[in-house]
């Protein structure tokens, strides 16, 4: 943070503007969860989109992530990074592209 | 000689010692959360049963979202005032933070209490019943006279402990027991060390791994204890968990339930789910069930006319996840009110005059294979999510604590040395924007999706 | 010599004292018990993992035994039973399991097997090598007066030690320890023993709540270990100047704290599988004695080996780099030349580090997890090993054109050279899917990550032990002593070792307790090297068989020759502590690095001025320099900092 006076008085502001956005956004997720989109995977997806950016919005300006020293955003790169390896590889265990279906598939009957 | 950095800068890293720590600590708790969130990827996508959505409070949910939001502004605003100097402030805002992880606990209590009085039944055709056991569930035994208490030589893990797992199960008040020897003695600490004294040195003396005690009751006993408690039992014996067996004949192992909601999503032809045998729901609520179903199929078609029935997970909870309102069946025709209720069964506390809304059924031993109440147990979505709001309410406790601790025993330090305290109040306020963080993933992802 | 040499104690000048006991002389419990001092800290790691190397030797001397010489009772069992309380914590731990003529059965191999395994990795080898040497020698080497927190390195030890407590009950309680092998796979581990009369009669719990704790104490040292390397090198340590041995313990600390916390997942999800009877683990439908069990299922083993391996991929670089760590700072100090590429070795370790997060699921080709997470996995591993190359390569090349000391360190360090290398190449084809098919948990396998642990790691680890003793204790350990210790040692690992490439690919399968004695298709054949020992064996005029079941008693006899080996170092590690050549300076190896510039034994507050490094850390043999070294804290040749020195002493006084 930086640590001037009027800075800090400043951003006291927007720590109250941002707690009224999150508020009406989680209002909003839990309006668009009842809502019945084509497919479920949609509503996942809408309503992780709602929390990632909410997510955001805390890890900038409730934890000064808009303005830290590099080396924090090193760390925390490298952690996002593992993290979403953890998840996508989970996610390929289930849905393999790859599966080998060429010589013992089964023939279709005609 | 102090360590360096733990109040100031370092000035080439820009950063003082604790913040690193923090950041650091910060990280390994996103990969604690990251795995448990790719567990519940894996879960989700690979679950062979409907996974429940909606299925939790979603009211008290919002409420909790509300106030850890809340209280993440206020604990900022708490650093900030500290930053400016103004104290009342800082403290002010220091208490609203603490007193929101309470009333956010305290709501985690009500829907954690909810859930263990919760049940459901699995019957053989995969029928899933919800209601309340208002007895819970008990087997029932009686007359069992004759017990054979084994006691190995050697530390094991299973050795007889008549006190600890036989005896609380009495119904009434324990008779006095008969030994081999035909000495009668009541069933305590003391005498029962005394009998497994005696009978190890026999088995020692005759080079025997097990001594075997015989235990005669003189009056016939009768047992009632839930299965968990004991290993097994069949229509002659019983084994209670410490080994010991007793023969005697079983009178009750049938499960009074309340029903409050018949979850045919697991049946092939739902109206002929077992749950609507003339013994249990019967014809009439098989014809509300039916009417309920089909009138959401036929709101759906009318609402959303190009769809795919079958892969509409809400459809399929609406028209076959039936809720039951009353005690008796609805009036024929009259289609049965079965709107977006979160929570299937009457809130916690509510006990007593809200089971007499829901018909009470007397299941058969043999037509269900499992049961549990809403609890790790019941199936791997609520075992998820008692792990990861378990291990984020153990954070919120213990980021409040060290607030608290900043709060209440820091005094000296904010007449002192207020720019430490702001460090220690940042550092603290970082644990709990992450403490927050996790809670706006866990939300949707648990309650509403 | 150095700064140092002019030793006056300092320790007690210190009035102001930044702990939490601010006395001015500390009491025995709170200078050695509950300290906060990383030099103490690190020492009661060290302990802690020696005893535990000890005692995971030990139950592996049991293992081997058995597989030697199956039904055969252990020798002087009955003796061991008769003696004062070892003999009733021998009956409690292991005698209670014995076969009532005492020999081993498959239960108690089990018991063992999985408890060797927990035990050699978190609490032998990790604590020692990264947690002691870490603790120690790292704030010394940049020159720092201790660790950034060092309130919470004394948790983290008393965290860890509470694990060992609970790790140890677990040989007490009523089910024994676990059997279910140290990687703990659900469903297997989750299901055995569910009747039990308590839950805490069950050694699964235990090791459970141990791993967790062992977890937290991990996640702690290396929150501290990161941030102490991150805020506190001292001035004019840049990155670039920090030894590689700091390097490598940040890079591990890493490893620890983002790999560790999937286990502490793993471990919790477990824990409520046993105690919430929650079936993460348990698919449907699983069956147990002809009954189903009672659970919902719906869960999946493949969860918890993901989640198992996503740490204890990373923890095998855990185990390995502390080793690297410790060579970089022996073999230049001994071959009296710089080490060779220091900028791509740090280069290679992070990539290292990176990669070892990728690797995974190579543990997992037998599982089924699909043929796209294989290829990716396959490829992953094999780029792994360039890292790990570079590594070897520049410690092999450091070597080149140097006056080598032999000295006891020297030979343990040279010996891991080829051991490492023994190890990682044995590792190559199991990198590939379809030979790991054929090798999963064979003898092989044992073999490969032995020899990478075994005579390597802890090669590496007596290495560091021999060369920072005199930093510890002001005393030399024994040389004729060390050199006794060594011979043996290098002789019985590849004894030991060696033989289980040959059986592995004959098929032998790691959980034989009887060696493959029932299993004669496979353990019948021979082969040149059982041919040899059959002649060998009817020479000295013993009848061992030529089929492979005669290379399971040459690995026992690899083990006992191993055992009697670490007898000399165990005597010359207590008796040089007060008996031992005393050294003449602080700097009895003419070494570099910061560490050599302190007092001996190091005080409070480690320095007596304030260290600058004016250079790298690995300046030997400097053409035009007096000496054949050039420490990084002298500011000219042969001087130490006499200003700073100076201006130091002026301030305490």
């Amino acid at each position: 943070m930086a640590d001037n006076i009027e800075a800090i008085q400043k951003s006291i502001k927007w720590y109250l503007i941002i707690g009224g956005i999150l508020i009406l956004a989680s209002g909003a997720t839990v309006w668009l969860s009842y809502v019945e989109l084509p497919t479920h995977s949609l509503n996942i997806l809408v309503g992780m989109i709602l929390a990632t950016i909410k997510a955001t919005l805390v890890a900038l300006i409730f934890m000064h992530l808009n303005h830290e020293r590099s080396l924090i955003y090193k760390i925390l790169l490298f952690t996002v990074v593992l993290v979403v390896v953890l998840f996508a590889l989970f996610i390929f265990s289930h849905e393999d592209p790859l599966v080998f279906k060429g010589m013992y598939a089964p023939v279709e009957q005609q | 000689m102090d360590i360096p950095y733990t109040v100031h800068a370092r000035p080439d890293t820009g950063l003082y010692n604790a913040k690193i720590g923090i950041w650091l600590f910060l990280a390994s708790e996103v990969m604690l959360f990251g795995g448990l969130f790719s567990a519940y990827i894996f879960l989700r996508v690979g679950a062979d049963y409907p996974w429940p959505v909606h299925d939790l409070d979603v009211t008290l949910g919002f409420i909790n979202t509300v106030v850890l939001i809340a209280s993440s502004v206020t604990v900022v605003m708490a650093w900030a005032m500290l930053k400016l100097r103004k104290f009342g402030w800082y403290r002010i805002n220091m208490a609203i933070t603490v007193i929101c992880a309470g009333l956010f606990m305290y709501n985690k209590s009500l829907e954690y209490r909810a859930k263990f009085a919760h049940y459901a039944v699995k019957l053989t055709d995969g029928t899933m019943l919800t209601g309340h056991l208002p007895h819970g569930y008990q087997v029932k035994f009686e007359g069992a006279t004759e017990f054979n208490l084994s006691v190995p030589l050697k530390t094991s893990a299973v050795t007889a402990d008549p006190i600890g797992y036989v005896l609380p199960f009495i119904e009434g008040t324990a008779p006095k027991f008969k030994t081999e020897g035909g000495q009668e003695i009541t069933l305590d600490e003391a005498s029962f060390k005394a009998l497994s004294a005696e009978a190890v040195k026999k088995a020692a003396a005759a080079n025997k791994g097990t001594a075997s005690i015989k235990l005669i009751a003189t009056a016939p006993i009768k047992f009632a204890v839930k299965p968990s408690e004991i290993f097994a039992y069949t229509d002659t014996t019983i084994t209670f968990r410490d080994g010991t067996t007793a023969t005697g004949k079983l009178t009750d192992d049938k499960m009074t339930i309340e029903v409050d909601g018949v979850d045919a999503r697991g049946v092939v032809q739902s109206e002929k789910s077992l749950a609507f045998d003339h013994r249990y729901l019967g014809e009439a609520w098989q014809k509300a069930f039916v009417a309920n179903r089909d009138h959401h199929i036929t709101k759906f078609e009318k609402d959303y006319p190009t769809r795919d029935k079958t892969r509409s997970a809400t459809l399929q909870k609406e028209s076959l996840f039936f809720k039951l309102n009353s005690a008796e069946p609805p009036a024929e025709g009259a289609a049965h009110g079965n709107a977006h209720g979160a929570e299937a069964h009457a809130p916690a506390g509510g006990h007593g005059e809200a089971h007499a809304h829901h018909p009470t059924v007397v299941l058969d031993k043999k037509d269900f294979t499992f049961f549990s109440n809403f609890t790790p147990k019941l199936n791997t979505y609520y075992a998820i999510y008692f792990t990861l709001t378990g291990l984020h309410g153990l954070h919120v406790v213990a980021g409040a604590l060290v607030l608290l601790y900043f709060l209440a025993f820091d005094g000296k330090r904010l007449r002192q040395d207020p720019e430490h305290l702001a460090n220690r109040v940042e550092v603290g306020g970082l644990f709990w924007h992450f403490v927050d963080l996790v809670w706006i993933f866990l939300f949707p992802l648990l309650y509403l999706l | 010599m150095s700064a140092a040499a002019t030793t006056h104690d300092h320790a007690h000048d210190h009035s102001h004292d930044d702990h939490a006991h601010g006395h001015h002389e500390q009491s025995f419990v709170w200078k050695y018990i509950f300290s906060t001092d990383h030099k103490t800290i690190g020492l009661q790691y060290g302990l802690t993992g020696l005893l535990f190397l000890l005692f995971g030797f030990f139950l592996m001397l049991l293992m081997r035994w058995s597989i030697a010489y199956p039904g055969v009772p252990v020798p002087a069992v009955e003796v061991i039973r008769h003696l004062p309380l070892i003999g009733d914590l021998f009956e409690q731990m292991f005698g209670r399991w014995l076969n009532a003529d005492g020999s081993l059965n498959g239960e108690l191999y089990n018991m063992l097997g999985a408890m060797h395994g927990t035990i050699m990795v978190f609490f032998g080898i990790v604590p020692l090598g990264f947690a002691a040497f870490g603790n120690f020698v790292m704030p010394l080497q940049i020159g720092t007066i201790d660790m950034a927190f060092p309130r919470l390195n004394m948790m983290s030890y008393w965290f860890f030690f509470i694990s060992c407590v609970l790790m140890m009950y677990s040989f007490f309680v009523g089910t024994g320890p676990v059997q279910t092998g140290w990687t703990m796979y659900s469903p297997l581990a989750s299901t055995t023993n569910i009747g039990v009369t308590s839950i805490w009669s069950h050694g699964h719990m235990w090791w459970l709540m141990a791993m967790v704790f062992n977890i937290s104490a991990s996640l702690l040292g290396s929150v501290n270990f990161i941030a102490t390397i991150i805020n506190l090198r001292t001035k004019g340590m840049a990155w670039m100047k920090m030894p590689f041995f700091c390097w490598a313990m940040f890079v591990t600390a890493f490893l620890l704290l983002l790999a560790f916390p999937p286990l502490e997942v793993a471990a919790i999800l477990q824990l409520s599988d046993r105690v919430f009877g929650s079936s993460f683990y348990l698919p449907s439908g699983l069956m147990e004695g002809g009954k189903h069990l009672d659970i919902s299922g719906g869960g999946s083993p493949l969860l918890y080996q993901h989640l198992f391996w996503f740490l204890a991929h990373p923890e095998v670089y855990v185990l390995i780099l502390p080793a690297f760590a410790i060579l970089t700072d022996i073999i230049p100090c001994n071959a009296r030349r710089p080490l060779w590429g220091y900028k791509s070795m740090v280069y290679s370790v992070l990539t290292l580090g990176f990669l070892s997060f990728l690797v995974w699921a190579h543990h997992m080709y037998l599982t089924g997890m699909g043929t796209m997470m294989s290829t990716y996995f396959q490829i992953t591993t094999v780029l792994i090993s360039v890292p790990s190359v570079v590594l070897l390569t520049c410690l092999m090349v450091s070597l080149w054109g140097g006056s080598i000391r032999f000295n006891t360190q020297m030979l343990f360090a040279s010996a891991f050279l080829p051991m490492f290398g023994i190890g990682g190449l044995t590792g190559l084809p199991l990198a590939f899917s379809f030979i790991d098919l054929a090798m999963h948990d064979t003898y092989y396998v044992i073999g490969h990550f032995h020899y990478v642990v075994a005579p390597g790691t802890i090669f590496a680890l007596f290495a560091g032990v021999y060369h920072w003793f005199p930093k510890f204790t002001g005393r030399f350990m024994s040389d004729k002593l060390g050199k006794l210790h060594f011979w043996p040692s290098l002789i019985g690992m590849n004894l030991v070792f060696a033989p289980m490439f040959i059986q592995g690919m004959a098929g032998f399968h790691r959980r034989w307790y009887d060696g493959g004695k029932y299993f004669e298709n496979t353990s019948g054949m021979s082969h040149w090297s059982t041919t040899l020992t059959h002649k060998i064996g009817a020479f000295f005029g013993f009848n061992i068989p030529d089929n492979m079941l005669s290379l399971n008693i040459v690995m026992s006899i690899g083990a006992f020759i191993l055992a009697l080996g670490q007898v000399p170092f165990i005597i010359n590690f207590w008796f040089s502590i007060k008996g031992g050549k005393k050294i003449t300076n602080d700097n009895p190896w003419d070494a570099t690095t910061m560490e050599w510039a302190t007092p001996t034994p190091p005080p409070h507050g480690n320095f007596l001025f304030d260290p600058v490094a004016h250079r790298g850390p690995y300046e030997y043999s400097v053409p035009g320099h007096t000496t054949d070294f050039y420490p990084q804290w002298e500011s000219e040749p042969g001087k130490p900092d006499l200003k700073a020195l100076a201006e130091k002493a002026q301030a305490h006084h």
